[in-house]
């Protein structure tokens, strides 16, 4: 039975799926510019913006369907999450787009030591990684795949304070570096947060149940 | 189709219920209309009967103040708890529970020959409960729970149809009232009202929980979410889910539940 | 021609043809009318109204009919009535059945029969004479069925809401009948009330074995009495001009009492339908 409801159901879901894609490509393009020493901020910045114009229309769509249709149960819970999780590819976006303008004005990892390099690069596929994997459970409505994100989670947050207390305690490197490394591993495992918080609003949406994966 | 079947000790009546039923049965001739019922009705609180048109809800409101016996050929088994007390055994008078359990109807029915006065206190004086009682100070008091007074009060005289239908469902609210029930039984109490009269009866009912128990009947889901704190989901004579009014609307717990609730059927 | 003008055609033939119907319907109603009035109304006048038949009034007749009508109305309202409320309030049963069925018969039983076993019941058996209590019983036996049946129907005519209403509040069934139902049907059982004694009014065959007829006013409960069917009647079968005369003034006396009754169920249920 096709409701009034449902096809504006469909219109917010294609959004938000768009905005996943465009989040996805934008991370891409900015981590792996980082890592290889490219500057990518115009083209990323656009992707940004892209997502930051879709976020609004997000917003406006979910909110005409609670005021005109006042959905419940599982309706209600997609509507909710999707609101929330266009505000996490928002993110994606915004920090996609903070990696390439710090190396443009800062520099990238050029003066790094050799081992910076290689850890960024992982830190960097690993967050990826979480990131196709809350787009992917998102698509296919996947609770178990949502829930494998628990692991590389705890994995980045340990690189995370791993670098931090590596960096204070061996200081060879140069300030270029650090102040730019440091601010990109912030970036990265913020990214991973919101990844998390999304892969939580997909297990939301199926069972209704708040959990952490974090 | 999936059900959520409900067991109930039948020993054991739950001590904050106001009313329960326990493996209610009701039938009309042979067409069976409700199919073991165990609910419990909490006091001072509003609980809420949904479900799609034919399941069995006014059915079993009736089965609450003895009103489903009244139809020919109709009878029930099971039994009915009023403060731990069964309604329907034999020596209870049906009629001693229509005064403790009262009742407003889907249309509003206001006694057409006699005045909005007349028409508050009329369970009063038909009922011969109105010995050594002040007449005006109940009606008055009854016409204010019901946030009619100010509208009406100086047009008492004025004959009980005279006023608009969002008035006269508050007017029938008000007769309930005045005879002190316990509980109130509301069938489908907006579905005849514009959206202004059904916001008033829906904020008036959210303020008679403080004195009464309310149960009410209605189709519309959002306004069960609005008003009640308890809400039960009816399919086909059964009960398929009771719950708090909040979990339910948000994650309920039966498959059929989320479907009535959607829209996607009924 | 074509469709549209053979179609107005039609329709206009077809409403000649009702229209002309009526007018044959209304003419002997017409007809009646203008010759009672033309031939009754000289007649009228105080001496004709008030005095007995020897003083040349028809006085005892209009008593009598008056008196009939009296007792008819006590004895047969009250039983219409309440067989009309149990009909229809505790009527649901096959018991209740049946006597719809027997009232329905009884509405349109041969006036001349229940004036004989009026006869036979009253007069010869418990009575002993001619009586006015044995035309009111005879016109009761009318009266009852045609009352029962329109206090039935009105009170059919309650919404089924209002006795719920009352039901739930917890008032017994019959304070629920008598205080709220019958109010309710209070103009329904006006007119059909009124209509009943319209039509007893006017009835003739059961009074010629129960009251039999008498040039007299009313004599006490066992002697025979006037009304005003029987005295038109009688005195259309005389061979004297002037008694026929009277016939007819006493003819349109009983038409313009029919017509006031009829006129008052009129004036009473306009005042329902206006509210």
């Amino acid at each position: 039975m096709h409701r009034l409801l449902d096809k504006g159901l469909e219109q917010l879901t294609a959004m938000v799926f768009k905005m996943g894609k465009v989040a996805e490509k934008a991370l891409a393009i900015s981590i792996g510019g980082f890592v290889r020493g490219e500057d990518t901020s115009e083209d990323v910045h656009e992707l940004s913006e892209i997502l930051v114009s879709l976020t609004v229309e997000v917003e406006e769509k979910a909110f005409g369907l609670i005021a005109k249709y006042q959905p419940v149960a599982s309706d209600l819970r997609i509507v909710n999450s999707y609101m929330k999780i266009a505000y996490d590819f928002e993110r994606y976006g915004r920090y996609a787009w903070d990696i390439s303008f710090i190396r443009k004005r800062l520099g990238g990892l050029e003066g790094c030591e050799e081992w910076i390099p290689q850890f960024i690069e992982d830190m960097g596929e690993k967050v990826l990684q979480m990131v196709r994997i809350s787009i992917n459970s998102l698509e296919t409505q996947d609770t178990e795949l949502a829930r494998t994100i628990s692991k590389p989670e705890q994995e980045v947050d340990e690189m995370y304070f791993q670098y931090l207390d590596k960096l204070v305690k061996e200081a060879h490197a140069t300030s270029q570096c650090t102040v730019s490394s440091v601010l990109v591993v912030r970036y990265l495992e913020r990214i991973a947060d919101h990844a998390t918080y999304i892969a939580e609003a997909v297990v939301y949406i199926a069972t209704g149940q708040k959990i952490i994966l974090r | 189709m999936t059900t959520l079947k409900m067991t109930v000790n039948l020993e054991e009546a739950r001590p904050d219920a106001k009313m329960q039923s326990i493996v209610l049965n009701a039938w009309f001739g042979s067409k069976q209309a409700l199919k073991d019922i165990n609910l419990t009705v909490k006091a001072n609180a509003v609980t809420a009967i949904i479900g799609p048109s034919g399941c069995g809800k006014s059915t079993f409101i009736r089965c609450l103040n003895r009103m489903h016996e009244l139809v020919p050929n109709a009878r029930m088994s099971g039994q009915v708890l009023l403060d731990g007390k069964n309604i329907y055994s034999s020596e209870t008078d049906p009629v001693q529970i229509r005064r403790r359990v009262g009742m407003v109807f889907q249309k509003p029915n206001p006694f057409p020959t006699m005045s909005i006065f007349d028409n508050v206190a009329a369970g009063l004086k038909l009922t011969g409960t109105k010995k050594g009682q002040n007449i005006d100070e109940i009606v008055k008091k009854s016409l204010q729970q019901a946030t009619l007074w100010d509208e009406v009060k100086d047009d008492l005289k004025k004959p009980g149809t005279s006023i608009s239908g969002g008035q006269q469902q508050r007017l029938c609210i008000a007769r309930a009232i005045a005879l002190q029930p316990e509980v109130i039984l509301m069938d489908e109490p907006c579905s005849a009202l514009d959206p202004i009269a059904t916001a008033k009866i829906e904020e008036l009912i959210v303020q008679l929980k403080n004195d009464y128990t309310v149960v009410i009947v209605t189709h519309n889901m959002q306004q069960a979410a609005r008003v009640s704190d308890f809400t039960a989901f009816m399919y086909l004579g059964q009960l398929v889910e009771f719950g708090d009014t909040t979990s339910m609307f948000e994650n309920p717990k039966s498959e059929l539940t989320e479907k009535y609730i959607t829209g996607k059927f009924g | 021609m074509t469709n549209y003008s053979l179609r107005k055609f039609k329709n206009k033939l077809f409403f000649i043809l009702c229209a002309a119907c009526v007018i044959i319907a209304v003419i002997p109603l017409l007809s009646i009318l203008y010759e009672v009035v033309s031939r009754g109304a000289p007649q009228l006048s105080i001496n004709f109204l008030t005095q007995k038949d020897a003083d040349g009034g028809i006085g005892p007749a209009i008593q009598g009919t008056l008196i009939l009508i009296g007792l008819t109305s006590v004895i047969g309202i009250p039983v219409g009535v309440l067989s009309g409320v149990y009909l229809a309030e505790f009527g649901n049963n096959k018991y209740a059945t049946s006597i719809r069925i027997v009232n329905d018969v009884l509405t349109e039983f041969p006036s001349i029969v229940v004036g004989i076993t009026a006869f036979g019941v009253v007069v010869l058996g418990i009575i002993g004479s001619y009586s006015p209590l044995a035309g009111a019983v005879a016109l009761s036996f009318i009266l009852i069925p045609i009352v029962a049946r329109t206090t039935e129907e009105s009170l059919k005519l309650v919404p089924n809401s209002v006795r719920e209403a009352a039901l739930a509040l917890g008032v017994h069934k019959w304070r629920t009948t008598l205080s709220v139902v019958l109010p309710a049907a209070k103009g329904g059982l006006v007119t059909g009330t009124l209509l009943a004694i319209a039509r007893i009014a006017g009835e003739t065959a059961p009074l010629i074995m129960t009251i039999l007829g008498n040039a007299y006013f009313f004599q006490g409960f066992s002697s025979p009495m006037d009304a005003l069917p029987l005295r038109i009647w009688r005195d259309s079968l005389q061979p004297y001009a002037n008694l026929q005369a009277q016939g007819w003034g006493a003819a349109l006396v009983l038409i313009l009492i029919v017509l006031s009754l009829n006129i008052a169920v009129r004036v009473a249920s306009r005042g329902r339908l206006r509210r």
